[in-house]
């Protein structure tokens, strides 16, 4: 009984692997705890039962849960062991299932050897003796001597070459690269290493590799996901990433950058544009949608990413409530919330126009920045201080509707009144322009100011034939109006599409809590000017309103006079540098807009549009270098990025995260469990990003090395990369991540320098077979006694096909393109023309609905939320598509070509070409017995029917070598295509 | 101790697996301490064991039900776009009497409505144009639009109280497939996938059929993602197409009998490469060939609906022989449900009739009535209605009043409150009418059943308790009802 006791008890708590000896609370109690008691007796007040908590000693003891030194009469193994459904725990609602009775066993003992509690590993600050005389190495060696073990021999130069190169470029080595490393290694291996090493970390494609990770925890996509998902341009941002990693940026700045390189001191475009990590989340415009509820979520997925990528901590579980299990509370989750939420952005993207969301910054390059400074510079040197005189109505007046007299629907335009009717010359001549304005609907006439009136309905529109106005020209607008209830929101005239599905794109005039609010919008609210009376309009009574507008593109040029009064006004934005022009609806309409709040009831008489701001003199010499600098504006290409705002917005803990339900406010905040926000530093996501690179944080560096140690390995020192909290895995070897991270502080965060001690140690260096028993023991390899082993990930299992059959294109960067597969997406998409297809996976275009389906068919995440760890499953669907997608057929046949062609027909040098292309090694004798008789049969098999050797070099674009005879061609891919699928291939040994 | 640790392997397991039965079968043991040698010969043994199956059958990380299970599989049609109930199954004659009064503050309750009419100045009520009659034993209203699923109104029970709390289709439809209205989480077959594993080895068991050609509110793969869990359990599409499946067939010039030659020696190069370096990761590759291999005629044999008798086509209508059309799809579903796929989605858009209703819904119910209506009387015709699970719904219903202007062609406005969906076979309560709303069709009075409710009620009726099936996924344990989820009785039998 104690064998098997002792026995299963290992088996099923691997990770707590109980050397005998005193029970260690973190290493043995804690995850039982976690998992079986915290949840209604943990960190979270609300959900606590019977006022007990067992995450605190003090408390615990307190509350008599048990008596240390004392298991069998503590009330908590009573209770977990009787049989009285009442007293049992956990009880059987909560659905956790029983303690095994290893765990009854772990808990007695605790509590006989004192129940000492330990504060949870992840937390405590690491020390600077974590690296003294210390090496990955050692650390495993000491472990794994502990366990009877010892490390593997070194895998073979060819295994090493092949790993490095894919661990490092995520591509395989060339043979001719293997055969020079191998010769070598010969001579001298520990250098022959350190050689190869820093060639593959000096390759540009080291960038590309290491990216490819970080793209899921940034949930990078070329779409903004959600229903409607339409594409959008923030691959400057994924080439930034590449160069980062090229540059070696420091870790602690590759960071800052993203978090809030926006606030770092005279912030470059590069800092700036490292921002956009904060908006890649996924983004929603489809029609109805509640703009509010959608810009809760996407500041709910910053948080989520943020503590995630950075602390490893699962924070979304704070949005509700108290975290069950660790030391997060609720005001922590929206503390942090606060931070992540100061810019002036929507919660919805325009549906009727392209533009990026606010904040976004230009794309420019130095001598497009120059030529800008220059008409800048040009338009202020033009700008003289304005004199303002009363608005002066008699000049320049475009239209004049005086809404008195109904025909048809049409409404009179009193300076363009309707030309006699003319003979038709032909079907084509239309007649002049027709210049009335059009009442919709149930809006009627009423007596008015002068004359009749419109009275709206709120529903229905007056639509004028004019107003389309470009930002560098000067105009006005004159009306009189009256309101018959205070309104939180109306329109009372606009030219533009609709509200938020055209975020607003165009200008207008609306009542906004009772105030009149004058605009011109690019993308509402980030690139607008603004301004609204300080006063509340009166009620039931006739007011003379005139807004004029006078092409500087800023808020002070924007006017509102009340009763020919000039208004006071506050400037609610000033900001507006693009266009105000586009998103359809060219014309000024009155009283109603899509989807927004028309002028229920309101009155509209005698409505005036003049060509010129009626307060000052039109400077024609200004207007058109304006109209030069506004063009070129609207020229350049934005990126999304972040622009904190100057007065944060407030905060609120909602009520079970629901974005309508506002509790108290809350301020910027970090969870007091974790090391002190730095003195002095702004309550900001700069301050944020010092707290989290400072030396003293407990996670930062922690997270980062596991999740580096992750990609290298296949599966981090705490396997769950994604939490560290009380849940999360505890790691079999702290002392070599605490190592790993420490190192990582001190070497100033230098990536390629722990990258480089990881794959130049002697665990790394292993073979990554062990003997059957060292394999069944531990599938995972969380002892470490033996090499990395595990299948490609998505990426490197194209690029590696593209690469072995000579057919990639390693060009760096720019905009996404479409692979072969995406014919066959979800949303078919025709593949990219030549030798697009060609290029490396990083650069497939990724749109969240439709993923290329063999990427993500290979485990690939769909980039929806942060993932900071891939699952790794193996389907029979994997076998189609290496066999029969275009991509891996293409492949198979232009290496088959060129194994043929390079050994002039010579079978056994085709065998042996075949195997150091796609294994980086020779085959033995065995193995050119197999190939020779696979090739045998298929060149049998194709001379029998010559015509499906032609059909086989049909498909993809690469054109068919006519000097390699057929069917030899056609056999000789087969051979490729084996070779292509095997193990060795595809599995990184 | 260490000593002691040599003796692990196959004889431990056994032990072990005695001890834990209760907690994890023996795949799941397999999967969690990998194929080793001694696992090789278990993965053998269980093969063996499952039935003369071709291949070993994966039975999920659940190996058996948590209670008797009525139902083995779910087929679930989809209406994407939110079908009107008031038009179809709820029957509100008041509305046509007071077709065009403005819907009482009273019944609206300040409900939030969707940014499309929710700036309205007049939101009037309008009537539906279509005839209603009642029909089967629990007298049950159905429209004129809807003849032949009238005519299964003993066989199906018709939910008038389901609600959800999206306004949008985006999260609605998410809602519905993931339990959760933001995209991420695991789909429900998944779940199912994960949960219970495939009972045809040769098949997936997560298979989607989508209407080819439609328009309406657009889907995305993520609807049949498998979230956090392994992407093995995400939903296969069948298409329409030469390839049902992605890669399916031999590329041009490739030949089954070339692939079987290829694929026998790349068996034995792998054969040489596992004696040299035993690593059960070579065996696993072997399988996955073979299995791909005869997927490449098991695939092929359930979507050739050739072999199907003129009668059985004709019973679907028209439509059936146009591939991708409802009416295909439905038949293609039974001869899935009949191979043991164990959930079979199919999805129909463009029910989302903001304007034009009284021309679309007819057009829509065409294509959908008589197929569904079919594959009920067939399932059921063949035995299988008694595990097979149906269900017939949408996202949300539709609002009582009319968005824009009331006229001849009015359209409604989505209605998350209440709304109608069918349920058949499996332990449903056949013929019976579940749930209540109020005289506007605006509010449930009686018996509301939200998604989670309906989730948890479908999981139990497949022997799952929906708590008890769980994924640990950063730091705590996902199950397809979150918190949630009420078991609802009045519609099982």
């Amino acid at each position: 009984m104690t064998r098997v006791l002792f026995v299963s008890f290992f088996v099923i708590t691997t990770s707590t692997f109980a050397a005998p000896g005193k029970v260690k609370f973190n290493r043995d109690v804690r995850p039982i705890l976690s998992d079986k008691c915290f949840f209604c007796h943990g960190p979270d007040p609300k959900k606590r039962e019977a006022d007990l908590r067992l995450d605190e000693r003090d408390a615990a003891v307190e509350a008599k849960a048990f008596v240390p030194g004392k298991a069998e009469v503590s009330e908590m193994i009573q209770r977990i062991l009787t049989a009285d459904a009442d007293d049992h725990m956990p009880p059987a609602k909560s659905k956790l299932g029983d303690l095994t009775a290893d765990e009854i066993a772990i808990l007695k003992r605790w509590i006989d050897e004192g129940a000492e509690y330990e504060a949870h590993w992840a937390f405590i600050t690491l020390k600077p003796e974590a690296t003294k005389e210390q090496s990955i190495g050692k650390i495993v060696s000491a472990g794994l001597a502990e366990r009877g073990l010892k490390l593997q021999a070194e895998a073979t130069p060819e295994t090493l070459i092949r790993r490095l190169s894919f661990d490092l470029t995520g591509l395989p080595p060339s043979p001719e690269e293997v055969t020079a490393f191998v010769t070598e290694h010969q001579f001298d291996p520990a250098s022959s290493i350190q050689h190869l090493v820093t060639r593959l970390l000096a390759s540009p494609h080291y960038g590309e590799r290491m990216a490819v990770d970080w793209l899921d925890v940034a949930r990078y996509a070329d779409s903004y996901g959600f229903q409607v998902d339409r594409e959008h341009e923030v691959w400057p941002w994924r080439d930034w990433v590449v160069k980062a990693f090229n540059d070696n940026l420091p870790y602690d700045k590759f960071v800052t950058w993203q978090l809030a390189g926006d606030l770092l001191p005279n912030a470059t475009d590069e800092q700036i544009l490292a921002t956009a990590f904060n908006r890649l989340h996924q983004q929603e415009n489809e029609g109805g949608s509640v703009e509010e509820e959608y810009r809760v979520e996407y500041i709910a997925d910053r948080v989520q990413t943020v503590s995630t990528a950075f602390l490893g901590l699962t924070f979304e579980c704070s949005r509700c409530h108290d975290h069950k299990y660790d030391p997060i509370t609720q005001k922590d989750y929206y503390g942090l919330f606060s931070m992540l939420q100061n810019i002036d952005e929507a919660g919805l993207y325009s549906f009727f126009t392209p533009s990026p969301p606010t904040p976004a910054m230009m794309l420019m390059d130095a001598p497009a920045k120059e030529k800008m400074a220059v008409m800048k510079a040009k338009v202020a040197e033009l700008e003289k201080p304005k004199t303002t005189t009363p608005p002066d109505l008699s000049r320049e007046e475009l239209a004049h509707f005086i809404f008195d007299e109904l025909k048809g629907n049409k409404l009179a335009d009193a300076l363009h009144a309707a030309p006699p009717p003319q003979p038709k010359k032909d079907a084509k001549d239309k007649g002049p322009p027709d210049l009335a304005a059009v009442l919709k609907g149930e809006n009627k006439l009423v007596p008015g100011k002068l004359g009749n009136a419109i009275q709206f309905t709120g529903d229905d529109a007056v639509d004028t034939p004019l107003g389309n106005f470009q930002r560098h020209e000067p105009f006005s607008v004159s009306l009189w109006m009256q309101t018959p209830d205070a309104k939180n929101r109306a329109v009372v005239f606009h030219r533009s599409q609709a509200w938020t599905d055209a975020a607003s794109r165009g200008y207008e005039l609306l009542i906004e809590d009772g105030k009149l609010k004058w605009s011109l919008i690019h993308f509402w609210p980030g690139n607008a000017i603004s301004i609204r009376t300080k006063e509340n309009i009166p009620l039931k009574q006739w007011l003379q309103v005139i807004v004029t507008y006078d092409g500087s593109s800023r808020a002070d040029g924007l006017k509102i006079f009340v009763d020919g009064k000039l208004a006071a006004v506050d400037v609610i934005k000033d900001n507006l540098t693009k266009t105000i022009a586009g998103g359809g609806h060219d014309n000024i309409s009155l009283g109603e807009r899509m989807r927004d709040r028309g002028f229920k009831g309101g009155l509209v008489d005698d409505f005036r549009v003049f060509g010129r701001d009626v307060t000052t003199e039109t400077d024609a010499e200004l207007q058109k270098a304006r109209a030069e600098l506004f063009t070129f504006q609207d020229a350049q290409k934005e990126l999304m990025v972040m622009k904190e705002l100057p007065q944060p917005k407030k905060a609120h803990v909602l009520t079970r995260g629901e974005y309508d339900k506002r509790g108290e406010e809350v301020g910027p905040t970090t969870p007091a469990s974790l090391s002190p926000f730095p003195k002095g530093a702004p309550k900001n996501r700069l301050g944020y990003a010092q707290w989290l690179t400072a030396p003293e944080h407990p996670l930062m560096a922690r997270v980062t090395v596991n999740r580096l140690w992750q990609n290298l390995f296949g599966r981090g020192l705490v396997k769950t990369t994604e939490d560290f909290g009380s849940q999360g895995e505890r790691p079999l070897y702290p002392e070599l991540l605490d190592y790993l991270a420490m190192k990582f502080i001190q070497s100033g965060w230098d990536v390629k320098t722990l990258v480089k001690e990881i794959v130049t140690s002697q665990v790394y260096r292993q073979n990554s077979f062990a003997d059957a028993k060292t394999m069944t023991d531990d599938p995972d390899n969380q002892w470490l006694a033996r090499g990395p082993r595990f299948r490609l990930p998505a990426e490197m299992i194209r690029d590696n096909a593209l690469a072995t059959a000579g057919l990639i294109k390693l060009t760096l960067g720019g905009p996404p393109v479409h692979a072969y597969e995406m014919s066959e997406a979800f949303k078919p998409v025709t593949p990219g023309a030549g030798d697009t297809v060609y290029r490396r996976s990083l650069y497939s275009n990724w749109r969240r609905t439709s993923p290329p389906p063999a990427m993500v068919a290979f485990d690939a995440p769909r980039r929806a939320v942060c993932i900071s760890r891939r699952e790794r499953t193996d389907s029979p669907l994997q076998a189609l598509i290496l066999l029969n997608g275009v991509q891996y057929v293409e492949a198979a046949r232009v290496l088959g070509e060129k194994l043929h062609l390079e050994a002039k027909g010579d079978l056994p040098k085709m065998i042996e070409s075949g195997f150091m292309r796609c294994l980086s090694r020779k085959p033995d004798a065995k193995e050119t017995q197999i190939c020779t008789q696979l090739y045998q049969e298929q060149l049998a098999h194709f001379k029998a029917v010559p015509k499906e050797a032609e059909e086989l070099f049909k498909t993809g674009n690469a054109k068919r070598d006519v000097s390699v005879p057929m069917p030899e061609a056609a056999a000789a891919a087969v051979l490729a295509q084996a070779l292509m699928n095997h193990d060795a291939c595809v599995v990184k040994r | 101790m260490v000593e002691e640790n040599a003796l692990l392997g196959l004889t431990l397991n056994l032990e072990l697996e005695t001890v834990n039965a209760s907690l994890m079968n023996r795949r799941s043991l397999l999967n969690r301490f990998g194929l080793g040698l001694g696992g090789i010969a278990l993965n053998e043994l269980l093969a063996k064991e499952s039935l003369g199956a071709a291949a070993a059958v994966d039975r999920g990380i659940l190996g058996s039900t948590h209670h008797f299970a009525k139902a083995k599989r779910i087929i679930y049609l989809f209406m994407s776009g939110g079908p009107s109930h008031l038009d179809l199954f709820d029957y509100k004659p008041l509305l046509n009497q007071r077709n065009g009064e403005q819907l009482p503050d009273s019944v609206r309750g300040g409900q939030r409505l969707t940014g499309m009419s929710g700036n309205q100045s007049s939101i009037p009520m309008v009537g539906s144009p279509f005839k209603f009659t009642q029909h089967g034993q629990a007298g049950g209203w159905f429209s004129e639009l809807l003849p032949h699923t009238a005519g299964i109104a003993d066989d199906i029970c018709v939910a008038r109280s389901m609600f959800t709390e999206s306004i949008n289709h985006g999260p609605g439809v998410t809602f519905f497939q993931t339990g959760s209205q933001i995209a991420g989480r695991p789909s429900f077959g998944s779940w199912l996938s994960y949960g219970l594993g495939a009972e045809n080895a040769n098949l997936p068991s997560f298979t989607v059929l989508i209407t080819k050609g439609k328009g309406g509110q657009p889907l995305g793969s993520h609807l049949w993602g498998s979230g956090f869990l392994p992407t093995k359990h995400q939903g296969v599409l069948f298409r329409a197409a030469k390839d049902p499946v992605l890669y399916l067939g031999n590329p041009a010039g490739v030949s089954a009998d070339s692939r079987r030659l290829m694929l026998d020696r790349l068996k034995e190069l792998h054969e040489h490469q596992f004696a040299e370096t035993p690593d059960a990761e070579i065996q696993n590759r072997i399988d996955h060939y073979e299995m791909a291999f005869r997927m490449q005629t098991s695939i092929p044999e359930v979507t050739d609906l050739s072999d199907e008798p003129q009668h059985v086509l004709d019973s679907y209508g028209p439509d059936v022989k146009t591939p991708g059309t409802f009416a295909a799809n439905c038949l293609q579903a039974r001869r899935l449900a009949e191979k043991g796929v164990r959930f079979i989605q199919l999805y129909h858009q463009d029910w989302d009739h903001h304007g034009g209703l009284p021309g679309a819904l007819p057009k829509l119910c065409k294509e959908t009535d008589q197929p569904a209506a079919a594959l009920v009387k067939d399932l059921k015709q063949r035995g299988l209605l008694d595990d097979t699970l149906v269900v017939w719904g949408g996202e949300f219903g539709r609002t009582a009043y009319c968005q824009g202007k009331i006229s001849t062609n009015f359209g409604r406005d989505h209605h998350p409150r209440c709304f109608s969906a069918w349920f058949a076979g499996g332990g449903i309560k056949a013929g019976s009418v579940y749930g209540e709303t109020d005289d506007f069709g605006y509010n449930t009075v009686k018996d509301g059943l939200h998604i989670h409710d309906f989730h948890t009620t479908l999981m139990h009726l497949l022997g799952i308790d929906h708590e008890r099936l769980t994924y640990k996924f950063q730091g705590r344990r996902y199950r397809l009802t979150d918190v949630h989820g009420k078991l609802v009785k009045g519609i099982i039998a």
